[in-house]
């Protein structure tokens, strides 16, 4: 998953990756106000993923958006 | 939708001018009282810097200009209506179309204003369409312009370093569909359901100004950043794909994507996802900023000054703006005289 957010960042919205270790802060990785929108819409269309931009807003690094990207994927439950 | 092609009922671009006010406002400018820095506003918006009319400069004096260019462009003064597309009127009443066309020498035409935020130019592309293909225009002068820098509130990080003033005009001809310049099938959408996200509310009907003015930013151009970021990128690829279909266009097809300019993130977004050739994406927003409905011609005509457009390339236009509204069209370049201000 942490490679999944990493290929869009790249790919999608442009960021350069090579710097950003999983401990990063959400900022520092170029996850702004406008990345976290673009970011939610790809990961909702492309990937079945679904966070809100408010709930990306309040994550603080980038492995807190590794994990709650891990936590939506799951099926829901049975 | 091809239509009846050898039927004289099209609007045909032929006259295109711009005007920019004097005042260059840069981000150097911005920074202190805003509280950021050049890097965060140019980072947010792709923007350097931007026009900015001087008090007491009001948004007819930049339609008046780009209106005579784009006269001037279309080789004749003539035309039978004058349709002004602003969010930004001198006055609460009356229109400001009527001023611009008895300054441009043409009182006595139809003159109207046109409301649809930053997606005006789109707009009154349809209605001087309607106009000319309804049989009451031969030739109508369109104008977009915007004294945009009015509404911002001065403290307001999020819009004041995003918006510029201009102006830019078109003259439409009554003409066949596959000429150069035929404006294509149009697509217009709106969202009232989603009115909250871009406003002005004092001043109108529901918010008349009192004495005091309300103190809440009520008075100011106010939006919701995010939720406009989404809903523009959605709302124009959407309407881009519907306006190349009823063209008959692919997206290969497609020379030059003359979108709103937003801010340059929203263009690289819509971009990605419409899956747009990067030399098709035509921009100017580091120079000039978002110039609101003036946005789309102003940028056709600084491209088709510098070359950026040529003759027979096939161009694609959509926009969004407060309302929600939204709307793309088509058109091949024509061959135009287009003068630098």
């Amino acid at each position: 998953m942490y490679e999944l957010l990493k290929s869009v960042m790249a790919e999608v919205l442009l960021l350069d990756v090579d710097e950003v270790r999983p401990d990063a802060s959400r900022e520092d990785a170029g996850l702004d106000s406008l990345a976290v929108v673009e970011l939610s819409m790809v990961l909702s269309q492309h990937h079945g993923i679904e966070i809100t931009d408010d709930e990306l807003l309040e994550l603080e690094t980038v492995a807190e958006i590794v994990a709650l990207m891990e936590q939506r994927k799951r099926p829901a439950a049975a | 939708m091809t239509g009846a092609t050898g039927s004289a009922d099209r609007a045909v671009l032929c006259g295109l001018g711009y005007f920019l006010p004097d005042r260059v406002v840069t981000n150097t400018q911005l920074c202190e009282r805003l509280d950021v820095s050049e890097d965060w506003i140019e980072g947010r918006t792709g923007i350097s810097r931007r026009r900015w009319v001087e008090p007491g400069e009001a948004t007819s004096d930049l339609a008046v200009e780009a209106g005579r260019a784009a006269l001037k462009s279309a080789g004749s003064g003539l035309v039978d209506a004058v349709v002004l597309a602003t969010t930004t009127p001198d006055y609460r009443c009356p229109a400001t179309a009527p001023d611009v066309a008895a300054r441009l020498g043409l009182s006595g035409v139809a003159a109207f204003d046109v409301s649809a935020v930053c997606t005006g130019f789109v707009y009154g592309l349809a209605t001087a369409a309607g106009f000319i293909a309804a049989g009451f225009a031969e030739r109508v002068l369109l104008i977009a312009a915007e004294a945009f820098s009015t509404l911002l509130d001065p403290d307001d990080r999020t819009t004041q370093p995003i918006f510029g003033d201009g102006a830019g005009a078109v003259v439409l001809r009554r003409g066949r569909a596959d000429e150069p310049g035929a404006i294509g099938p149009l697509v217009l959408g709106s969202d009232g359901d989603r009115s909250e996200l871009i406003t002005v509310k004092a001043g109108g009907s529901r918010l008349p100004f009192r004495v005091p003015a309300p103190d809440d930013g009520s008075q100011y151009f106010q939006m919701r950043g995010r939720e406009v970021f989404r809903q523009s990128v959605e709302r124009m690829s959407a309407a881009a794909a519907e306006a190349l279909e009823a063209a008959g266009w692919q997206l290969s097809d497609v020379d030059r994507v003359v979108t709103h300019q937003a801010n340059a993130r929203v263009s690289a977004a819509l971009a990605t996802r419409l899956g747009l050739r990067r030399d098709a994406v035509t921009q100017n927003i580091a120079d000039v900023g978002n110039t609101a409905a003036a946005s789309i011609p102003v940028l056709l005509a600084q491209a088709a000054s510098n070359g950026t457009l040529e003759p027979g390339h096939r161009v694609l236009l959509a926009a969004f703006g407060g309302g929600l509204t939204w709307g793309a069209t088509t058109l091949t370049w024509p061959e135009l005289e287009v003068h630098d201000t």
